[in-house]
């Protein structure tokens, strides 16, 4: 198991889409973090929910994250690579499993890179202009361990997605379209069941307290169940089908 | 562990691969496939396929485009399930072997690779995977002799180069048995000189090696015994030398009455075709039946070539057989 995890983070490392997803997380979030803290107006600024929405622009870690997952897993199918992977190891949900594992420590290091940048640069826009930092330490620790844990965990969705689908295409589209269009509409036509989903139980394990929402350990619980749910699934799905 | 044993290539490729330590009792087959069978929707891919290899066997897996070889390998390997029927490696399912990669080595495409990763990084996440050294990396890299390209990545190589990378990726665990899908595929004549000198050097240690491929004439002087499919049905089992020189060859014939030969070929049922330059090609027969035939028909013959080489040619000469 450690040499297949092993194996799946060198195929992490030897190509260059994870530099290429790192620098467009750390640009992405450099500019939303820049437009944020400093167009902003103060009176909009001053809240603890309006400072969390600054210093968590970091949490868009997160679909970058899941990219990674998505890439791990797709572009075998894609190159055809997941041919040999299979072939060395016949067991499909070792590999499986080692790729979620491998997802979750990938956006381990998404997560810390992009939630520190995502808060140093809201913190330092907000001390430049003299605005009085709100969030206490707990919030403040609830911050930025949420955006890691969040992001680590949504390698693992990604993981799974990318193996459900299997098509790069389909996957991509579909999380980016999930998580930045429909899970919203969901979350505002029918917030009972729009916050069980991944982006808004990671806003509750964050700690946003915006209505409705959950509380931030059962959000962290939700989307630890969607990353166990969907990795299984995928695994589920990749040990039963075919390879072409 | 048979990698410790394996010796440098500098004194020819022979020595590089010793006998298998683990080798099988001499009757046992290695690949055995029992009444495979592969429906894809209304589609029967392969039907109820059933043949044996031996231990130190090359043999060429043949067929036209689509005839079904490159799924009954997917079925070997465990990449696809059977319908129904069997294929066993070492008498188990290829999924059940203990190290599957020592034991068996598999290129299905030469463009299974990462465009954008080194060719030493796709070897290297396969040996992580299965705990091999990183020295056995390079090893095959030098057996392969893509050691100097090895820190390019993929996109770079040429097709022949990409077939050799592929061979590295099987030859990692050190297997008894080689399977590959159309290897020569894009090869120019060095390269496939070069695959020919390999697997015989390979197969020389008792190892075993199973090669598809659409085209006879590419594997004809590495194999020693053919399995022809044809719709997914096996249509010819039988050593090379019984293919080449029995009735599946062709026979060309130049003469100045080809029509009059015609009519006594059609009168035995054999198949054949006129060419223009007072050639005719008759199929699935022999020389000495044409020149009887000839002979019988008073019809001079200027020249007669027995000539098996086209696999295509050795179809027609099947189906006309079955026809006749």
């Amino acid at each position: 198991m450690t040499g297949q995890f092993r194996a799946e983070l060198l195929k992490i490392r030897s190509t260059r889409t994870t530099a290429g997803l790192v620098l467009g997380m750390v640009g992405l979030i450099l500019l939303f973090s820049l437009l944020t803290g400093l167009l902003t107006k103060v009176p909009s600024l001053v809240t603890l929910d309006d400072q969390r929405g600054l210093l968590a622009v970091g949490a868009l870690s997160g679909v970058f994250s899941a990219l990674a997952g998505i890439m791990l897993v797709t572009s075998e199918y894609r190159y055809g690579t997941i041919k040999p992977t299979f072939l060395f190891t016949p067991a499909r949900s070792r590999v499986l499993v080692a790729k979620a594992g491998a997802g979750v420590l990938a956006g381990t290091v998404f997560g810390i890179v992009g939630g520190a940048l995502g808060f140093g640069v809201g913190y330092a826009c907000l001390a430049g202009r003299g605005i009085h930092f709100a969030l206490d330490d707990r919030q403040t620790a609830l911050l930025l361990f949420g955006t890691v844990i969040g992001t680590a965990l949504w390698g693992a969705i990604g993981v799974g997605l990318g193996a459900i689908l299997r098509s790069q295409v389909a996957a991509i589209i579909g999380v980016l379209a999930w998580a930045f269009v429909a899970e919203s509409l969901l979350f505002a036509f029918l917030p009972g069941i729009g916050r069980l989903g991944p982006s808004h139980a990671e806003d509750a394990l964050i700690g946003f307290t915006t209505n409705h929402l959950l509380q931030a350990t059962p959000g962290g619980l939700v989307l630890v169940a969607w990353a166990v749910a969907l990795s299984l699934l995928g695994t589920t799905l990749a040990a039963r089908r075919d390879v072409d | 562990m048979a990698i410790e044993n394996q010796l440098e290539v500098e004194g020819g490729q022979r020595e590089a691969f010793p006998d298998p330590a683990r080798a099988p009792g001499p009757s046992e087959p290695v690949v055995r496939a029992e009444s495979l069978t592969k429906r894809f929707d209304s589609v029967v891919a392969v039907d109820d396929l059933s043949f044996e290899l031996e231990q130190g066997t090359i043999t060429g897996f043949l067929g036209p485009n689509g005839a079904g070889k490159t799924t009954t390998l997917r079925m070997l390997l465990g990449l696809a399930a059977p319908t129904s029927g069997r294929a066993l490696l070492f008498d188990r399912p290829y999924a059940h072997l203990a190290q599957p990669s020592r034991r068996v080595g598999a290129v299905l495409e030469a463009t299974d690779f990462h465009p954008g990763r080194s060719g030493r990084d796709h070897l290297r996440m396969l040996a992580e995977a299965v705990e091999l050294p990183r020295s056995r990396v390079e090893e095959v890299l030098r057996l392969v002799e893509l050691e100097a390209p090895a820190r390019r990545r993929v996109k770079t190589y040429s097709l022949g180069m990409r077939q050799r990378l592929g061979l590295a990726a099987a030859l990692l665990g050190d297997p008894e048995v080689l399977i590959l899908d159309e290897p020569a595929n894009g090869l120019d004549p060095g390269g496939v000189r070069w695959l020919r000198d390999f697997l015989r050097a390979f197969a020389a240690g008792q190892r075993t090696v199973l090669i598809s491929s659409h085209v006879l004439a590419e594997v004809a002087q590495t194999v020693d015994q053919v399995l022809i499919i044809n719709h997914g049905k096996l249509v010819v089992e039988s050593s090379l030398e019984q293919l080449m020189s029995g009735t599946a060859g062709s026979v060309r014939v130049r003469t100045p009455r080809t029509a009059r030969l015609g009519e006594a070929l059609a009168r035995a049922a054999i198949r054949f075709s006129v060419g223009n330059d007072q050639t005719l090609v008759a199929y699935g027969t022999t020389g000495e039946r044409i020149g009887d035939i000839a002979f019988a028909a008073n019809v001079p013959i200027h020249e007669l070539t027995g000539e098996s080489s086209s696999l295509e040619e050795i179809f027609l000469g099947l189906t006309a057989e079955q026809a006749a």
